[in-house]
C-alpha cells in the first residue's frame, strides 16, 4: 500500500497526503518491510521448510530456530516504530552521513543477526545428515538452501560491520564524525549479494519444485549445483559497482568487480537453459511434438508453472537492464536515476516475488492441509502481479532513461523538461494500483482456502533429475573449498579498497534525521 | 536420452584445481584489464606509463603537482569548516565565562533603547554553532556589518565559544527547533499566505527550497539559526544583503542563490511570517 502510494506521491496525480517527510518516511518503511523483513522470514521458513521435507526428518535445533524468529520479529517492531515515528527517515540503505533514531539500526541489527540463528542451523542440519548418511548426495534442494545460508551470512558480515564500526559508535555517541565512504563500502558488500539471497529461494523453486510440477524431470543435478556454487563465490566480490560514482574508489577495483559482476550472468544462463530444457522433457513426456509443440503441452494451469513462465520473462527482461547497471561505462547513464528503483522492482518485485507467490500456493495448502479453494483465482493473481509489474516499471525505465532522478518526493511536472514524462508517470500509478490489487488477491486466495475443509495433502515432492545423483565428489556435496575461494576473493577485492579508508581521513560530520517530523499537509 | 549425465555420472574432474585456477584466471585478467591497460587511459590528458596507472587503478593520484594552467583566485565565503575539532571546541564552550564575554554584546543585542527599529538580532536561544561561526566570519572579514567586525576582533576563539554557549543556553523570545512540528496543512502549495507557502513548502518551480528546512520549524541544518521569533526587520535585511550580494558568508552560496529569486514583498512576508512566531515569554528568564 506504502508503495502503490508513493508511485502517486511522485505522480502528477494528486496524492491524499502531499508530505516529503512522510513520503520519505514511507519509503524507509517500504524498503525496510520488503527488502529485510519480508526476504528474512521467507528466507527462513523456506529454508526449515525444504530442510525438513528434503532430508526428510525433522530439524535439527527447533527451539534455537524459535529463539532466531523472536529475535526477528523483536527487530523488526523496534526498526518500524522507529520509522514510523520519523526519526529515521534514512531509506532502508542507510545513506550514511544521514542519521536516524538508534531504535532503527538496532532493530535492523536484530533482525540480520536474529537470521544468522537460521544460518548456523542449516549448516548444522545439512553436516548432520552427511554424517549419518555417508558417502550418499546431499538432496540438491538441501544443498542449494545451504548455498544461500551461506551466502546470506558473507553478504550480511558487511552490514553488521558498518553497524558496528561505523553507524552504532556514532548513534551512541562515541564519535562526532562519521566515515561515509567506509560505511557505502561496507555496505556495497551486502548490497549486491542480499539480492541474490532474494532471489535463491525463486531459483530453489526453478530447480527443485518446477520440473516436479510440470510432470517431468530435472535435466540436470550437477548443473544445478555448480549453479549454485556460482551464486554463492560471484554475488558477494563485486558489490562495487553500486559505488561507480563514488570518489574514494579506484577505477581499477571499479573495472574489476565489474567484470566479476558479469560471471553471475553465467548461472543465471545455466538456469535459463537447464529449466527450460526440464521442461521440454516434461512437455514432450506430456506428447507435445515438434520444435516448439511442448511448450502449450506444459500444464499453465498450475500456478507453479504459470509463475516460472511469467517470471522467466521478468527475469529477462530485468536481466538486461542489468548488465547496463552493472557495465562500467554504461552506468553513468543512469546512474542515480528512476531506472535503478524501476530495475530491482521488475526483478525483484517481479521475477522473484512471483514465485515467491508460487511457493506459497505450493507450500502453505502442504502445511495447513487446506487445499487452494480456487486455482483460477491464483492464475488471475499472478497474470495481474505480471500485468502490473510491466505496467509499472517499463514506463519507470523510460522516465529513468529520460533523466527522472531516484530519491526525489516531488516533481514539477509542469516544468518544459518534465512534461513528456507526464503519461509516463501516470502509467506506472496504474501498474502500481494493479499490483497492490494482486497483493490483496494473494492473501484473499490464501484466507479462503484456510477456511475450507481439511484435506489430507500429498507431500511436497522434489524434482529427481533425469539421472538421479548416484555418488557426488565431495567438491559438489560440500562448501569448504568453495568458501575458501570465496574468502581469497573477498581479499583480493575488498582487502584495499576497504583497508584504504584507515589512511584516507573521510570522515563527515552527520546529518541527523532524527529531528524530522511529518504533518498530515493536505493539498 | 540426454548425453551428459548418463549414470554413473563421471565427475572425476579435480573440482578443487578446476576452482583455483578459475579463480587466478579470473583475478589476473580483471586486473590486469582494470589497472593496466584501462587505467592508463584519460579522456582529456596524455596516456599515462605502467606505474601510473596502476597507482590510479588504485585511487591514488601520481599527479600531484600544480595544474599549468593560472588558476583564479579562490574566494571562500566563510574560513570554518564543521569539522570535528570546531564542533568540539563550540561543545567545549563555558557559558559561565561567557556570561562574562556577553557583557560586551547586551548594550546592542538585548536593551531595546539601542536597537529600537530592531535591526540588531535577539540572540538569546540561538545555536551556539550559530553565533560561533558568525563571530568568526565577523573576524576573518567573511561578513561585514557596523561594530561587529571590530567586536568579534577583540575576542578570541575561546570567548566566542564561551559566549555561544551562553547565549544558546538562555531563552528568549527565539523558538528553539527541536521538536516543533510543522503546523497541518503546511507543506500545501497553495495557501494563501505568500510567507507560510515559502517557509513550509518553498517553490520548487523556481528552485527555492522551503525556509523551514534548514532554518525550522520541523527542520535543521547545522550553521543555520532558528528564525522563529527573529526580528522582523533584521530578517528582511538580512535577506536582502543576501539577494545584493552585500553579504556572502554562506558556504555553498545557498542564502545568496535563495535571495536572488525572492519578490521584495515575497521577502518582507518571510520576514513577517518567522517574526510573528514568537515565543510567549511569560514564564521564561
Amino acid at each position: 500500500m506504502l508503495g502503490a502510494w508513493q508511485m502517486l506521491m511522485r505522480s502528477p496525480l494528486p496524492a491524499p497526503l502531499d508530505d516529503p517527510n512522510a513520503y520519505y518516511a514511507s519509503v524507509t518503511l517500504h524498503g525496510t518491510a520488503m527488502a529485510y523483513v519480508v526476504t528474512t522470514f521467507f528466507a527462513m521458513g523456506f529454508g526449515y521448510a525444504v530442510a525438513a521435507t528434503s532430508l526428510g526428518r525433522p530439524i535439527r535445533g527447533a527451539p534455537a530456530a524459535w529463539i532466531g524468529f523472536a529475535i526477528c520479529l523483536i527487530g523488526t517492531l523496534m526498526a518500524v516504530a522507529a520509522v514510523l515515528s520519523g526519526r529515521a527517515s534514512v531509506l532502508y540503505t542507510f545513506y550514511p552521513p544521514l542519521l536516524g533514531s538508534a531504535w532503527y539500526y538496532c532493530g535492523a541489527f536484530l533482525l540480520v543477526g536474529g537470521s544468522m540463528i537460521w544460518v548456523v542451523l542449516m549448516i548444522i542440519n545439512m553436516a548432520a545428515w552427511k554424517r549419518d548418511n555417508p558417502g550418499k548426495p546431499v538432496p540438491l534442494a538441501m544443498f542449494a538452501i545451504t548455498a544461500t545460508a551461506l551466502l546470506w551470512a558473507w553478504a550480511a558480515s558487511g552490514v553488521e560491520l558498518e553497524m558496528i564500526g561505523v553507524i552504532l559508535p556514532q548513534v551512541f555517541g562515541l564519535t562526532i564524525e562519521m566515515d561515509a565512504g567506509l560505511a557505502r563500502m561496507l555496505f556495497s558488500v551486502t548490497l549486491h549479494a542480499i539480492v541474490y539471497f532474494w532471489l535463491m529461494p525463486a531459483y530453489i523453486a526453478f530447480y527443485t519444485l518446477v520440473p516436479q510440477a510440470a510432470g517431468g524431470r530435472l535435466y540436470s543435478d550437477t548443473m544445478g549445483r555448480v549453479t549454485f556454487i556460482m551464486f554463492l563465490l560471484f554475488s558477494v566480490p563485486v558489490g562495487i559497482h553500486h559505488l561507480f560514482a563514488d570518489p574514494e574508489i579506484g577505477i581499477g577495483f571499479k573495472f574489476a568487480q565489474s567484470f566479476l559482476t558479469f560471471l553471475v550472468a553465467l548461472p543465471t544462463l545455466l538456469t535459463v537453459f537447464s529449466i527450460c530444457a526440464s521442461l521440454e522433457i516434461a512437455g514432450r513426456h506430456r506428447g507435445g511434438r515438434g520444435l516448439l509443440g511442448w511448450i502449450p503441452a506444459l500444464p499453465w494451469n498450475e500456478p507453479l508453472i504459470l509463475a516460472v513462465g511469467l517470471s522467466l520473462i521478468m527475469l529477462g527482461l530485468g536481466g538486461g537492464g542489468g548488465l547496463i547497471n552493472m557495465a562500467y561505462g554504461m552506468n553513468s547513464m543512469i546512474h542515480n536515476t528512476a531506472w535503478i528503483p524501476a530495475h530491482f522492482h521488475l526483478i525483484f518485485g517481479g521475477a522473484v516475488v512471483i514465485m515467491y507467490f508460487a511457493i506459497a500456493y505450493e507450500m502453505w495448502p502442504r502445511i495447513t492441509s487446506k487445499p487452494l479453494r480456487s486455482k483460477r483465482l491464483a492464475r488471475w493473481q499472478l497474470w495481474l502481479w505480471f500485468i502490473g509489474m510491466m505496467v509499472m516499471t517499463i514506463p519507470w525505465h523510460i522516465t529513468g532513461l529520460m533523466g527522472q532522478p531516484r530519491r526525489v518526493a516531488i516533481f514539477d511536472f509542469s516544468d518544459p523538461l518534465l512534461a513528456p514524462m507526464v503519461p509516463l508517470a501516470i502509467l506506472s500509478v496504474v501498474g502500481g494500483f494493479f499490483l497492490l490489487l494482486s497483493a490483496i488477491l494473494f492473501i484473499t486466495v490464501l484466507v479462503r482456502s484456510q477456511f475450507g475443509d481439511a484435506v489430507l495433502q500429498a507431500p511436497l515432492r522434489y524434482a529427481l533429475a533425469v539421472n538421479p545423483p548416484v555418488r557426488v565428489p565431495k567438491a559438489l556435496n560440500g562448501f569448504a573449498l568453495w568458501n575458501a575461494i570465496l574468502l581469497m576473493f573477498m581479499m583480493v577485492e575488498y582487502g584495499y579498497p576497504i583497508g584504504q579508508f584507515f589512511a584516507l581521513k573521510s570522515s563527515v560530520p552527520v546529518y541527523e534525521m532524527t529531528r524530522q517530523s511529518t504533518s498530515a499537509g493536505v493539498r | 536420452m540426454m548425453a551428459s549425465d548418463l549414470s554413473p555420472v563421471r565427475h572425476n574432474y579435480n573440482w578443487s584445481r578446476i576452482g583455483w585456477m578459475s579463480f587466478a584466471v579470473i583475478v589476473l585478467s580483471s586486473a590486469f584489464i582494470g589497472f593496466v591497460f584501462l587505467s592508463r587511459y584519460q579522456a582529456n590528458s596524455e596516456t599515462l606509463g605502467v606505474w601510473a596507472a596502476i597507482c590510479r587503478g588504485l585511487g591514488i593520484s601520481a599527479d600531484t603537482a600544480a595544474a599549468a594552467s593560472p588558476q583564479p583566485p579562490v574566494r571562500t565565503p566563510t574560513d570554518l569548516a564543521w569539522t570535528q575539532a570546531t564542533l568540539e571546541q563550540i561543545r567545549a564552550g563555558d557559558p559561565q565565562r561567557g556570561s562574562f564575554v556577553a557583557l560586551n554584546c547586551t548594550a546592542c543585542h538585548e536593551g531595546s533603547a539601542a536597537n529600537p527599529s530592531h535591526l540588531i538580532p535577539t540572540l538569546d536561544g540561538m545555536e551556539a554553532e550559530v553565533i560561533f561561526k558568525q563571530l568568526a566570519d565577523y573576524r576573518s572579514g567573511k561578513r561585514s556589518w557596523g561594530v561587529m567586525n571590530a567586536i568579534a576582533k577583540a575576542i578570541s576563539a575561546q570567548d566566542s565559544a564561551d559566549v555561544a554557549a551562553h547565549f544558546a543556553g538562555r531563552k528568549g523570545q527565539l523558538q528553539v527547533n527541536l521538536g516543533l512540528r510543522i503546523p497541518e496543512g503546511g507543506r500545501a502549495f497553495r495557501q494563501t499566505d505568500v510567507g507560510a507557502r515559502l517557509v513550509f513548502a518553498g517553490d520548487p518551480q523556481r528552485g527555492i527550497a522551503p525556509c523551514s528546512s534548514c532554518h525550522g520549524p520541523g527542520g535543521y541544518r547545522i550553521g543555520a539559526p532558528t528564525l522563529s521569533g527573529q526580528h522582523t526587520a533584521y530578517i528582511e535585511r538580512q535577506v536582502a544583503a543576501f539577494a545584493q550580494g552585500i553579504r556572502h558568508n554562506d558556504i555553498y552560496e545557498q542564502m545568496r542563490a535563495i535571495a536572488r529569486q525572492l519578490t521584495p514583498e515575497e521577502i518582507s512576508a518571510v520576514a513577517a511570517f518567522y517574526g510573528s512566531q514568537r515565543r510567549e515569554l511569560a514564564a521564561s528568564n
